[in-house]
This record gives structure tokens, C-alpha cells and sequence, in this order.
């Protein structure tokens, strides 16, 4: 989609690129937009307007990633969008899986299918994310805020990065998936989790390239 | 050249190719193709006929082929010798190979891996270089689609590959 500025229409935004929901969650923009332009959006939620933009920007598009741009911002923007995002996928996105995950296998029960296992694999890859998320609640996000500088260890994209297990837990179900099941409930599974996917392999890109060399930089 | 041939087969395709010396057992059957003599192919032709698209013979002169259906010239020029090899593979042995589907040599470095094996002791186990293994493992996460070792145990579990000393971890 073309590039979103300060000027540009919220609804326009949104029909372009409906996931982009998601991160209007997170600062707390309901729908219902009106005619609102993302300036005026930000200036009612108190949000950076340029830093929103950027985000919307680097939501919107897997190309862009404008990091010098980034890299001016305050880490403690940085670190509070985080916080609402790891709030965001233990709040609203994992527990979304996981009931249409129990629903599935409900509706499913009596099949000959390898839902169970797959649903397994989910709960482990929620687990480490949930850990994730506590780690950095507790430790990384403090330490980043308070200038005390400790490098972020672990990969989030190696083989047994939480990214690539979430690719795998789809790979699971796109071709691993046998026997009988719920169609619409199977759907909507597999939705969920791709919408997931998406939402941490783009903040990955400010995690890695922003927050993780932040470690390092002078406060 | 039958043993190169395997090698290579092995270590740049993946593919599981067996050398046939002899009449041989059903469990052979899980090869990718099989590799013998002309001699071999007629005195064994129960097994083979039923498997002869998927038989490689090695024989010199035009007449040594038992009705084999792909042959190479072991004296032949070089150029033929891989142009043969190559007509063969990519007809009968690749297109026949589901995607999912993994060869017996990869599930032994599968088991392996989800038994928390490194490469190095895989390779050590199964006696072949490390870098073998590496290719292996990349052909299994390349058609199973999964790369993580937790992900690659369940797969494990789900297609009873798992062994006494394998547990999804």
C-alpha cells in the first residue's frame, strides 16, 4: 500500500490493510474512525504521531524498515509500544488461538485426526512466548529503561527462534494435518496463528534492530 | 561405480539408492531406487519386474541389460554416463518422491536429532561426515517444512518415529 503519513485518512488505512487493527489496539483507536486522519488520531490519544506513522508503515509493508528513522526515537516509546504488544499477544492473541484451538478438537472429537498433537506443539510455543514476555517484563524492558545496558541474549530468528516455531506450528497444519475436523473451526485456527506470525515476525524487526543494538548505544 | 554412484545419490539429492548384489529382502524396499548388475537383474527378476522403474542397471554392451528399462554404460563417455543418470532420476525417482515423504536415511538422522543427538555424534552413529548430516537435516526441514527441533519431534510423534531414548522435548 502507498506510504501512510500524519495526513492520511484512518479508514483508508484500515480497508487497505485490515490487520493493521491490531496495532490500532494496542494504543487504544476503537473502530469507528470517522474521517479522522492519523494526526488527528494520535493528537486525541496522545500518542507520537511520527513514531505511530512509523509503525503503521513498517506494520503495513514487510519492506519497509526505516531504520535510522527509528533509531532517533526514545527507547522508552520503544519499550512501551513493546509492552502493549506483549500485552496484546497474552491478553488477546493467544488465548483467541487457544479457544478456537479447544473448539476445534471439540467439535472434532470422535475423529480420526492428529489435531491433539498439533495442539501440543501450540501450547509449548505459547509457553516459551509467554516466557519471553515475562522476561522482558521483568528484566530486559527495566534494564533497557534504566541504562544498565545488558545484552540481549537468544536468537529470535535462528531454527529454534519462537518466530520459526510458529512457522512450523503452520506448516503442521498446512501439510501435516490428517483425518477429520472442523472445517470452518480449522480455518479459523490457521488464521489466528498466521495473524500472529505476522504481528512477531514484525516486531522482530524492532526488537532485533532497534531494541537489541539500543543495548549497546550510549543512554 | 555402483558405490560412487550411491555416494552421490546420497550426498547431493538425498536419494536413498541401494546396491543389489544379491536376491534380497522386502525391507530394501524403502529405497529411493536400486542400483545392480545385469546378471543381478535376471536372477532376481521376481523382485525386480515389480520395481524396474525405479532400477538403475550398470552393464556394458547393448545386450547385457536383461530388459532392464534404464541402464548405463560403465565404459560409456563420461557425458552420457551423467546425462543417462540425470534422464533417469528426474524421470522415475524425483517426481515419484512425495514431498513429505522422507527417505529411510533421513528418518534415521530425524530420530536421531529429536533424541537431542548434535550433528556430530549423529554422524559419528550413522557413519558419515558431518556434513552429511547438515544436508540431511536441511532436505527433512526442507520437505516436512519444519525446522525446529521441537517442531521435528512432534512430526516425530505424529508419525511413530519416535524410539525408546526419543521424547518430544
Amino acid at each position: 500500500m502507498p506510504l501512510i503519513n500524519p495526513s492520511t485518512k484512518l479508514s483508508n488505512v484500515i480497508m487497505e490493510e485490515p490487520t493493521i487493527v491490531a496495532l490500532l489496539n494496542r494504543f487504544g483507536i476503537a473502530l469507528g474512525v470517522g474521517d479522522k486522519t492519523v494526526a488527528q488520531a494520535c493528537a486525541e490519544h496522545q500518542i507520537d504521531p511520527h513514531f505511530f506513522t512509523t509503525l503503521l508503515n513498517t506494520f503495513s509493508n514487510e519492506e519497509y524498515f526505516p531504520e535510522h528513522t527509528l533509531s532517533k526515537f526514545d527507547t522508552r516509546l520503544i519499550v512501551d509500544y513493546m509492552s502493549k504488544t506483549n500485552a496484546y499477544y497474552q491478553m488477546a492473541q493467544l488465548p483467541t488461538i487457544e479457544r478456537h484451538f479447544d473448539l476445534l478438537i471439540t467439535r472434532s472429537a470422535g475423529e480420526k485426526n492428529n489435531l491433539e498433537l498439533i495442539r501440543q506443539f501450540f501450547l509449548e510455543v505459547k509457553t516459551e512466548l509467554l516466557e519471553r514476555i515475562n522476561h522482558d517484563r521483568q528484566e530486559w524492558f527495566p534494564q533497557l529503561l534504566n541504562g544498565s545496558q545488558t545484552p540481549q541474549n537468544g536468537s529470535d530468528n535462528g531454527d529454534d527462534s519462537i518466530e520459526t516455531k510458529i512457522d512450523d506450528l503452520l506448516h503442521m497444519f498446512v501439510i501435516h494435518l490428517n483425518g477429520k475436523y472442523d472445517l470452518n473451526l480449522g480455518q479459523a485456527v490457521l488464521l489466528t496463528i498466521f495473524a500472529l506470525r505476522n504481528d512477531i515476525k514484525m516486531n522482530n524487526r524492532i526488537r532485533n534492530k532497534m531494541l537489541k543494538p539500543a543495548c549497546h548505544a550510549p543512554v | 561405480m555402483a558405490l560412487g554412484l550411491k555416494q552421490l545419490m546420497h550426498d547431493a539429492l538425498g536419494i536413498d539408492a541401494h546396491i543389489v548384489n544379491a536376491p534380497t529382502s522386502p525391507l530394501l524396499d524403502s529405497a529411493d531406487l536400486f542400483l545392480c548388475d545385469a546378471q543381478t537383474f535376471v536372477s532376481s527378476l521376481d523382485f525386480f519386474l515389480p520395481r524396474k522403474e525405479k532400477t538403475l542397471v550398470i552393464s556394458h554392451g547393448r545386450h547385457a541389460r536383461g530388459g532392464a528399462p534404464h541402464h548405463i554404460n560403465p565404459y560409456g563417455k563420461p557425458a552420457e554416463i551423467v546425462d543417462e543418470i540425470n534422464r533417469f532420476i528426474h524421470k522415475e525417482v524425483l517426481p515419484k518422491q512425495n514431498s513429505a515423504t522422507l527417505s529411510q536415511r533421513e528418518i534415521d538422522v530425524l530420530r536421531l536429532v529429536v533424541a537431542g543427538r548434535t550433528s556430530k555424534e549423529i554422524a559419528e552413529a550413522l557413519h558419515i561426515s558431518v556434513n552429511t548430516v547438515m544436508t540431511h537435516r536441511k532436505n527433512i526441514s526442507s520437505k516436512l517444512g519444519i525446522k525446529s527441533v521441537s517442531g521435528l519431534s512432534f512430526y516425530a510423534l505424529m508419525n511413530g518415529l519416535t524410539t525408546d531414548d526419543t521424547s518430544a522435548s
